[in-house]
């Protein structure tokens, strides 16, 4: 028997045979794995917490189980970010509170968010769904150098130094405006520590689910009612038709920013307005795709329409072609520009009475004020939303139609104080 | 035995300025400067690059460029030369197991209950937990790189100084039985990235089934003390089919993620398809026909 006097030359066979153990072992895995192909991470299906020891975890287990529960089926929770990572502040923090020897913020902040989703943060902070949302409201008093030089900064805010308290929200008094404007426009509500926006308006606690943040169901929220209805018209449009039909087969954990359309073959809020798709960029900026503000009440082209268009038509053209496309968008800019010029001729009839002091100076005090509001504010933007949107019903009986209705009233109304001033 | 001219005889004419073990430290610095772009994007993908991800995207430029360092210096100071390469290589260790470590705890639900702690869609679906060996694998070759083999295909390397190592096989067999592993963390990482699809686009069988073929050739040819010419021939034709799977590979990974249009979106080439992943199938056949060349010291009089 041959005999070997190093110890290195000895360990050869160990050598070979842990190769082809590891040769072997290799084959089950890749076998394993392409039998398994194509299945989705069920997290829901593991609670992915059962047998922590995180304190905060045990304490809530019995405190408030529904958001353990939630918690335990995010992918957040299975990517091991702990409670504490979001929650947890430092002594003085602001907006921060003593729990359990600890100080947290009860609901955190876009600046504890930004820690890992620095960019989508940032565009947030770029878009309507910003300050500019927050302001609508409640106005900028109050707002400090930083949060004021912010708003200054976004493109499509707006930017009026010194607006003022929303007239409606100011008239039905703060009990009501928690449940009423707020509850949507606080999306962009600046926090204590300077901070703005609440991820969680769209994001819903604590789940972080994209399937959920990827229907419509969750910018329905909002984006309902009379004021813009783009729900309801999403859900009567041929996207939506298609969504309600067969939206149950689309997929809805496709990795973000590599959506096509076998993910999603017919759009959603989301593949028009945030997700990647096409040769358009996913971005939390909302307006970043729009051509026109048709929540004012006379629509006017965005400061970057034209490349905002390019990037909307990006996501158009992966089902439309460009012909299709010119069209639909020659035909809705025509809409719009009608819309306007319902809007301009009730502005001239309102604007008469106003230059005869014929209207008090208070807001809302009188049924004109409510008419003349309504038309734009409801008839005007449901029209064009219904436009662009492609809910013919919508833009009909809910809109333009309403629009002339209204214009209607308001001549009757105006020649009637013209008539009683003496004026006619 | 300089195996590519058993091969190829008439690549004996050709003069090669340099030796095997300074094509392959060579190959060791692109990989580790590819790496670095490779690891960035790949890193990229979550939006935001948190501490630990910036380990090997920090470490990947500054060790390609001390091997180059390493390389020039090795003709004045050879012994400098030696334990910079040898301190990187070992870095590059720690920093693949490291990394490993990482996406394991990535794949992995510590608290979920006993028997649902891992899963194979679990692995399919978290950070590719074999992409940080392949640091461990270059440091392992870089390590097996440095020392001389004296005298050739002998498996005794000279340590700093007058001594000496007897390794279990020589240095040939030893990076035939490297690039096996190489071939076989290649193909299991593709496997596992391509099963987030269900496998029937029919070119996802191609990496799998070149790399489980040049994975056990490979090893095989590692078990034989004097492989045949034919051996040889499989070997070779092996690792050109893992570079051609390597070009193919990123060719369709960029297809992919470009537009129905053929339009290049950034985002997509970062969330997409890694286009530069499949290069790494072309990375490991060209260590493996590296591997081939004269592992006899250039002279250079």
């Amino acid at each position: 028997m041959e005999k070997s006097n190093n110890p290195m030359r000895a360990s050869r066979t160990l050598i070979i045979g842990v190769m082809a153990v590891l040769l072997t072992l290799s084959l089950v895995l890749i076998i394993q794995a392409v039998t398994q192909s194509g299945e989705p991470v069920e997290t829901e299906e593991v609670d992915v917490l059962a047998n922590s020891t995180n304190k905060c975890v045990l304490c809530h287990r019995d405190e408030s189980p529904g958001i353990v529960k939630q918690y335990s089926d995010s992918t957040m929770a299975a990517a091991e970010v702990a409670c504490e990572d979001c929650h947890e502040v430092q002594e003085g923090y602001p907006g921060s509170v003593a729990h359990a020897g600890t100080n947290v913020l009860a609901s955190p902040t876009t600046a504890k968010c930004t820690t890992c989703h620095e960019k989508q943060v940032a565009e947030f902070n770029q878009s309507r769904h910003g300050l500019p949302a927050y302001i609508a409201v409640e106005g900028t008093e109050g707002l400090s150098q930083d949060l004021m030089a912010l708003y200054e900064q976004i493109p499509e805010g707006g930017y009026a130094p010194d607006k003022s308290r929303n007239a409606i929200a100011a008239l039905e008094g703060d009990a009501l405006t928690g449940f009423t404007c707020s509850a949507c426009h606080n999306i962009g509500k600046p926090a204590e520590d300077g901070s703005v926006g609440q991820c969680q308006m769209c994001h819903l606690r604590h789940e972080f689910s994209l399937e959920q943040v990827r229907k419509p169901e969750t910018c329905n929220f909002c984006h309902i009612g009379p004021d813009h209805p783009q729900y309801e018209i999403y859900t009567e449009s041929p996207h939506g038709i298609a969504y309600h039909t067969m939206g149950y087969e689309w997929n809805w954990e496709a990795e973000p920013g590599t959506l096509t359309v076998e993910d999603f073959p017919a759009a959603t809020c989301a593949i028009c307005h945030i997700s990647g798709f096409g040769a358009t960029a996913s971005s939390h900026d909302v307006g970043e795709r729009l051509s026109w503000y048709l929540f004012a009440p006379i629509s006017s082209k965005r400061p970057a329409w034209e490349e905002n268009t390019g990037r909307m038509q990006g996501v158009c053209i992966e089902c439309h072609n460009q012909n299709f496309i010119n069209d639909f968008y020659q035909s809705a800019d025509l809409a719009t520009e009608r819309v306007n010029e319902l809007v301009v001729e009730s502005d001239q009839i309102y604007g008469e009475l106003k230059e005869n002091q014929l209207l008090t100076d208070a807001p809302f005090d009188e049924p004109i004020d409510y008419e003349y509001f309504e038309l734009w504010h409801h008839w005007g933007r449901t029209t064009k939303f219904g436009v662009w949107m492609q809910g013919p019903d919508y833009s009909q009986w809910h809109g333009a139609y309403e629009v002339l209705h209204s214009l209607a009233e308001l001549r009757e109304m105006a020649a009637q104080k013209l008539a009683e001033a003496g004026l006619e | 035995m300089y195996h590519l001219a058993a091969i190829f005889p008439g690549i004996r004419r050709i003069p090669v300025p340099f030796s095997r073990d300074q094509v392959m430290m060579l190959m060791l610095s692109l990989n580790f400067l590819l790496l670095s772009v490779e690891t960035y994007l790949a890193h990229l993908v979550s939006g935001t690059i948190v501490i630990n991800e910036w380990i090997p995207i920090l470490f990947s430029p500054a060790a390609g460029v001390v091997l180059l360092l390493a390389g020039i210096l090795s003709f004045r100071k050879r012994n400098l030369a030696v334990i910079l390469a040898n301190l990187v290589f070992i870095a590059s260790i720690v920093v693949g197991l490291l990394g490993a470590y990482f996406h394991l705890m990535r794949a992995i639900l510590p608290d979920a209950p006993a028997g649902q702690q891992a899963s194979i869609p679990l692995f399919i679906w978290a950070p590719p937990i074999l992409a940080p060996l392949v640091y461990v694998l270059i440091g392992w070759i870089g390590v097996s790189t440095v020392w001389t083999e004296e005298p050739a295909d002998s498996g005794k390397l000279v340590l700093n100084g007058e001594k000496t190592i007897q390794m279990p096989f020589s240095k040939t067999r030893a990076f035939f039985f490297l690039t096996s592993i190489g071939c076989l963390s290649t193909v299991i990482s593709s496997v596992l990235d391509h099963s987030r699809t269900d496998f029937s686009n029919a070119w996802l069988w191609v990496p799998t089934i070149v790399g489980i073929f040049a994975a056990t050739v490979a090893f095989v040819l590692g078990l034989y003390e004097n492989p045949t010419r034919a051996d040889l021939i499989t070997y070779f034709c092996a690792m050109v089919l893992m570079i051609l799977t390597g070009v193919m590979g990123l060719y369709l990974h960029i297809q992919i993620d470009l537009t129905s249009r053929g339009e290049v979106v950034v985002e997509r080439l970062i969330q997409g398809a890694p286009f530069m992943a499949p290069m790494l199938f072309a990375d490991i056949g060209a260590i493996g026909i590296i591997a081939l060349l004269n592992p006899e010291k250039v002279s250079r009089e």
